[in-house]
């Protein structure tokens, strides 16, 4: 009885791919880049997914886990403002409000184990095992329980790859990926084996590494590092067959697969400028700072009526809501409604970049509403929004290759899902199987 | 701006609340702030003495507690609020009465709190000694819209405790920082990290 209760139990098994676009990988699947993909997704269940607005790990990752909305979850980006000093705050996974369903999971006796899952730091208890992923710093704090984090240390794992020396080599960046990767792979297969999981989770972000820093040479067969990037797309296409068979070959509930899920958390495109909306704000009347070279919104003039954190998040200087608000209340919707009007119309050599305006009302539902920017903004691929206050330039050259989108992300998945689906739905899907 | 706000904690008997209010309680005269616990157990022995658990007398009680919690809040003292409070109209009555009014729902299977019970009144309601038992012989309607949720059977009380405070930094309610979160070397780090990558 045990035994055939055991081999009903349904499992499920996720490979995160943060930041590949469902068009990308469609087409590393259709050139055999990556033919254990092209095998696993050949029957079809391929979707183009939308992320979250915006379109950043932090928020998209925490409406996965959660299935909820940043409203509710309380994660709006990488970073907050405090409204009593605008200094900046980056919010923990301690400042995630709502339930993840990996608790759901534990509520019924469920065991998970998910690796390198962006904006769990510091890690916590969940029912099973956590290795937290971006922004974590330290590997001590990353790991839970703590019992892994000897092993973990002893096969070397990286939490990330070296940032700060990504821009400047890109060779030294490369090599740098192809090592995490390993790494990533060798803690996988120690929690698949250690960890008695019903649910199994682990994130490669690499992949988002290499395409802000090199997207040129993952979208164009003439950059000289084309070969080698397509290299690390393999590495990771034996990555996912890898798990893709270690799962098939699991209790009989799993062995045609059905509970097996590939995502990405959002899109990317190739980047020219940079969109700084604070600069825009300034010179439009909006904004001003008292320090002459501000670091952060927390420089802002007390008559400053709007400011914008990254990556396209805009907030009234609304009274009662921030310290040194100037905004009536009652003003604040003719200010939304003009300041909607007048982003739209910013071109870059007569083009318009801003394709979308999104007021809050439309994106966030839940009882963190007031904390939420007015407006989000979505830019035309190209073009990447920033929240920085730095410089005086509305469009400036960046080093950075490849950007954000928000509606190319991807899932794959035999599981019912809805027919455009956003990534806030998978968590209803991934505990509709589980737990039936 | 206003400094006092009122941080109402919910939930089944042993689930955790007035253990968590202390504990949130001693952070914040820690950080130099005017603090009062409304905890219903002592309310009950004073300010409700005499009041039963029909529905009535127990929404008697709650609005009490909320006249008491809006008083102090006006005067920008932090109120803390910790009773079961079992139904979501007369809590919502509160919010709306308060305004700066932040829920923390201490969610707790009935399985944990069985096996918790520090009084014995699972136990004894189970058995049928105790009538309108939250839980047991009377309903809790659990928040829909709490600010925080704690789930206090599988997380620990500092996990609790961050999330709530947390929360508290994040609505303004409190200055943030001040040794929870980051550290200020590893917010310079993960300033440094963001900046790599263009997010800030």
């Amino acid at each position: 009885m045990r035994l055939l209760r055991r081999q009903r139990k349904r499992r499920v098994c996720v490979v995160g791919l943060d930041g590949v676009p469902f068009q990308l990988l469609k087409r590393l699947a259709d050139t055999a880049v990556m033919p254990r993909l092209s095998e696993i997704i050949q029957d079809g269940g391929l979707r183009q997914m939308r992320a979250s607005l915006p379109p950043v790990s932090s928020v998209s990752w925490s409406c996965f886990m959660t299935g909820a909305n940043p409203a509710e979850h309380g994660i709006f980006g990488f970073t907050d403002v405090a409204p009593d000093s605008y200094r900046l705050r980056f919010p923990t996974f301690a400042d995630l409000a709502a339930p993840t369903f990996w608790d759901k999971l534990g509520e019924s006796r469920r065991r998970c184990a998910v690796i390198n899952q962006p904006a769990t730091y510091p890690a916590r208890p969940i029912p099973g095992a956590l290795v937290s992923g971006f922004v974590a710093l330290q590997l001590g704090k990353s790991v839970w329980p703590k019992d892994h984090l000897p092993a973990l240390q002893a096969m070397g794992y990286r939490i990330d790859v070296d940032l700060q020396q990504a821009r400047d080599n890109p060779d030294l960046l490369l090599a740098d990926l192809e090592a995490t990767l390993e790494t990533r792979r060798r803690a996988a297969r120690y929690f698949w084996e250690r960890e008695e999981w019903d649910y199994f989770q682990v994130v490669v972000t690499g992949t988002d590494r290499l395409q802000h820093f090199l997207w040129n040479a993952v979208d164009r067969e003439d950059d000289p590092r084309h070969a080698r990037v397509m290299a690390y797309y393999r590495a990771i296409d034996e990555f996912i067959g890898e798990f893709w068979d270690r799962f098939r070959r699991g209790q009989s509930a799993d062995r045609e697969g059905e509970g097996f899920l590939l995502l990405s958390d959002h899109g990317f495109a190739a980047v020219n400028k940079e969109i700084r909306l604070n600069a825009w704000l300034r010179e439009n009347g909006y904004l001003d700072y008292q320090a002459d070279d501000p670091t952060s919104v927390a420089d802002i003039t007390p008559a400053t009526r709007a400011f914008a954190l990254d990556p396209g998040r805009l907030h009234l200087n609304v009274k009662g809501r921030f310290a040194s608000g100037c905004v009536a209340l009652s003003e604040a919707p003719a200010l939304r409604a003009e300041l909607a009007a007048r982003l739209k119309e910013i071109t870059f050599e007569g083009r318009p970049v801003i394709t979308h305006i999104f007021e809050r009302e439309q994106i966030y539902q839940g009882p963190r509403t007031n904390l939420a920017p007015d407006l989000v903004l979505l830019s035309e691929p190209g073009f990447d929004l920033k929240g920085t206050t730095k410089g005086d330039e509305v469009f400036v050259d960046t080093h950075f290759q490849g950007m954000h989108t928000w509606d190319d992300a991807f899932v794959w998945t035999h599981l019912p899902i809805p027919d455009s689906p956003e990534i806030s739905d998978l968590a209803k899907v991934i505990l509709g199987w589980m737990l039936g | 701006m206003a400094k006092g706000f009122t941080l109402w904690f919910t939930g089944l008997s042993a689930s955790g609340k007035s253990t968590l209010a202390e504990r949130v309680r001693d952070l914040l005269l820690e950080r130099g702030m005017k603090v009062e616990v409304l905890d219903g157990d002592v309310v009950r022995q004073n300010l409700s003495k005499g009041l039963g658990f029909s529905k009535e007398d127990r929404d008697t009680n709650i609005r009490r507690i909320g006249f008491v919690c809006n008083l102090l809040t006006r005067n920008d003292v932090v109120a803390i609020g910790a009773a079961i409070s079992p139904y979501r109209a007369i809590r919502d009555e509160n919010r709306k009465l308060i305004g700066r009014f932040v829920e923390v729902y201490c969610k707790c299977d009935i399985d944990t709190l069985k096996n918790r019970d520090p009084k014995g009144l699972y136990e004894k309601a189970l058995r049928g000694e105790i009538e309108n038992f939250t839980g047991v012989s009377d309903p809790y309607e659990a928040p829909e819209k709490a600010e925080v949720v704690v789930d206090t059977a599988n997380e620990d009380i500092d996990t609790s405790v961050e999330r709530i405070i947390g929360t508290l930094e994040q609505m303004g309610y409190i200055p943030a920082g001040d040794g929870r979160g980051y550290s200020e070397d590893e917010e310079e780090s993960i300033k440094e990290r963001l900046r790599d990558l263009g997010y800030i």
